[in-house]
């Protein structure tokens, strides 16, 4: 008995978040529908909403406390029925605190059915220094299922010349499909002088990112197109460092430098030209990036 | 511990005579000299040693090292579990060529060496990587699972630094005392890889992923990787 009352005290003495999102899309007759949702504190689901047809559900996801602090825990699952097609992003960047000596957890869970696709487009994340956090995402793809996610991520608060000191991040991303993986990328960065400075690490830039699409192989073409975009676009407060390479049943890019908007722009191209190849239509940018 | 014949099988597997075209590829070596991130002894060895601390080489290893268990206990579906891990999570079109192509090299090599294993090659539901047939081969001939991790790095590091002596270019002295250098990182780098849980199978990739993607667009160059 005494335990438990103890146990209730710690957790509300930390406040920790332990917010849940479900989400499942069907498609009914070309609509795509949010059949189910279900968000707890301190996340909330938007009513879906439709720029673009109704074949496509755009859905945002808000963090209403801004952030995560130690001991925190998000979970996502997100089920895509067959033929339904959905564009998931997050209203603004989300923040990852300094921990207070617990790890803050984000697990998502997606399963995409087949010949639905699903959009993950989140905005960035910012990992203040001394922050310690762990990202899981796996994506199940039934056949003929396609995926494209981004993951822009910010080490310290580098407008104020805070660097990533401090603290452990680690994103582990995973694509499989019938029991086989596609993509495994399981980064990690253990906060410190030598690897945030480190031409095999940050090389002195607070800003990593990746684009991956997965869905069936993509011609050499595309790749050159995705690099050309790459080269041609406008010149941003910095220039980072970019690449493409094929992977096995899709594309990835890297980026890393020190422009979000240089790095945002770039993706957006990218996005909109694996629509065009791939979808039939351009992409629709939602709203809430601006 | 080892057996002379196992020594001897450990010298034979790691010796850069070994048919399986290691000299061909640089990891992205080749466009860091193009970039002149990497142009003298102290930048490459800070690189090597950041690869073996984080990179993708520790990742390399411990599946190695799960190939290896996994023929010792006869367990064909871990095998080719840990097979496919290995493409899935190398980080650029031409790092998994290079894998896939020097792993094809070695099946073909054991395949007349040690017929036995084409049990566990006819196993795998796609081409074998070079870390699961070196596993492999380590298991079958019974060298001691620390030795084969040490000897697996080390003829790593001895492809790297001979590739880096025709691209900066360095003194083959040079070379050497550097391969001696590395002894320490590469033994604390293989003890951590015999302790690491699946879990922990993670690298900081951003440097290697950007080199090898950049390599692949290099106009002219040497290597294959």
């Amino acid at each position: 008995m005494n335990e438990i009352s103890s146990d209730k005290i710690a957790s509300s003495l930390f406040s920790e978040w332990h917010g849940k999102v479900n989400l499942i899309y069907a498609d009914r007759q070309k609509t795509t529908q949010l059949i189910h949702n279900l968000a707890t504190a301190p996340l909330k689901v938007q009513k879906p909403f439709y720029p673009e047809g109704t074949d496509i559900c755009h859905s945002v996801i808000l963090h209403t406390a801004g952030g995560m602090v130690g001991g925190d825990r998000l979970s996502f699952d997100v089920q895509l029925q067959p033929n339904a097609k959905a564009l998931i992003t997050t209203a603004a960047a989300s923040k990852i605190y300094r921990s207070n000596g617990l790890q803050a957890q984000q697990n998502i869970q997606i399963k995409v059915d087949s010949d639905a696709y699903l959009e993950w487009l989140t905005q960035e994340n910012i990992i203040f220094n001394g922050a310690n956090y762990r990202q899981d995402l796996r994506v199940e793809l039934a056949p003929k299922a396609t995926w494209l996610g981004w993951e822009i991520t910010r080490f310290g608060r580098s407008a104020r010349g805070e660097k990533f000191i401090t603290g452990e991040w680690r994103s582990y991303t995973e694509i499989w499909r019938e029991g086989k993986p596609l993509w495994i990328d399981r980064q990690w960065l253990p906060a410190g002088e030598e690897i945030i400075n480190s031409p095999h690490g940050l090389a002195g830039q607070p800003i990593v990112a990746s684009l991956v699409w997965v869905g069936e192989k993509v011609s050499p073409e595309i790749v050159e197109k995705a690099r050309e975009l790459w080269q041609n676009q406008p010149t941003f407060s910095s220039k980072g460092e970019a690449g493409v390479t094929q992977i096995t049943e899709g594309l990835l890019c890297r980026y890393r430098g020190a422009s979000s908007a240089e790095v945002k722009h770039w993706f957006k191209g990218v996005w909109h030209l694996l629509r065009l190849c791939f979808c039939d239509r351009p992409s629709c940018p939602p709203r809430v990036w601006q | 511990m080892m057996n002379n014949l196992n020594l001897l099988r450990l010298l034979q597997i790691t010796n850069t005579a070994l048919p399986v075209g290691a000299y061909s590829y640089s990891e992205g070596l080749e466009s860091l000299v193009e970039a002149h991130v990497i142009y003298d002894q102290t930048t490459l060895k800070h690189w090597l040693e950041q690869e073996l601390g984080y990179g993708a080489i520790k990742i390399e290893a411990a599946i190695m090292l799960r190939g290896y268990r996994a023929t010792e206990i006869g367990d064909l579906e871990a095998l080719d579990y840990w097979n496919n891990w290995a493409k899935a999570a190398r980080e650029t079109a031409e790092l998994r060529e290079q894998s896939w192509q020097m792993g094809y090299a070695l099946r073909r090599l054991l395949e007349k060496l040690e017929p036995e294993l084409s049990k566990e090659f006819n196993s795998l539901s796609q081409e074998v990587s070079f870390a699961i047939a070196f596993g492999i081969i380590a298991a079958h001939w019974e060298i001691d699972p620390s030795a084969a991790t040490l000897g697996y790095l080390h003829s790593w590091a001895t492809n790297l630094i001979s590739a880096s002596i025709r691209l900066i270019p360095l003194g083959q002295t040079i070379g050497q005392q550097l391969l001696s250098k590395l002894h320490s990182p590469i033994v604390e780098t293989s003890s951590k890889i015999l302790a690491l849980t699946d879990d922990n199978l993670s690298s900081c990739g951003w440097g290697l992923a950007l080199a090898s993607m950049a390599h692949e667009i290099q106009y002219s160059r040497l290597f294959r990787s």
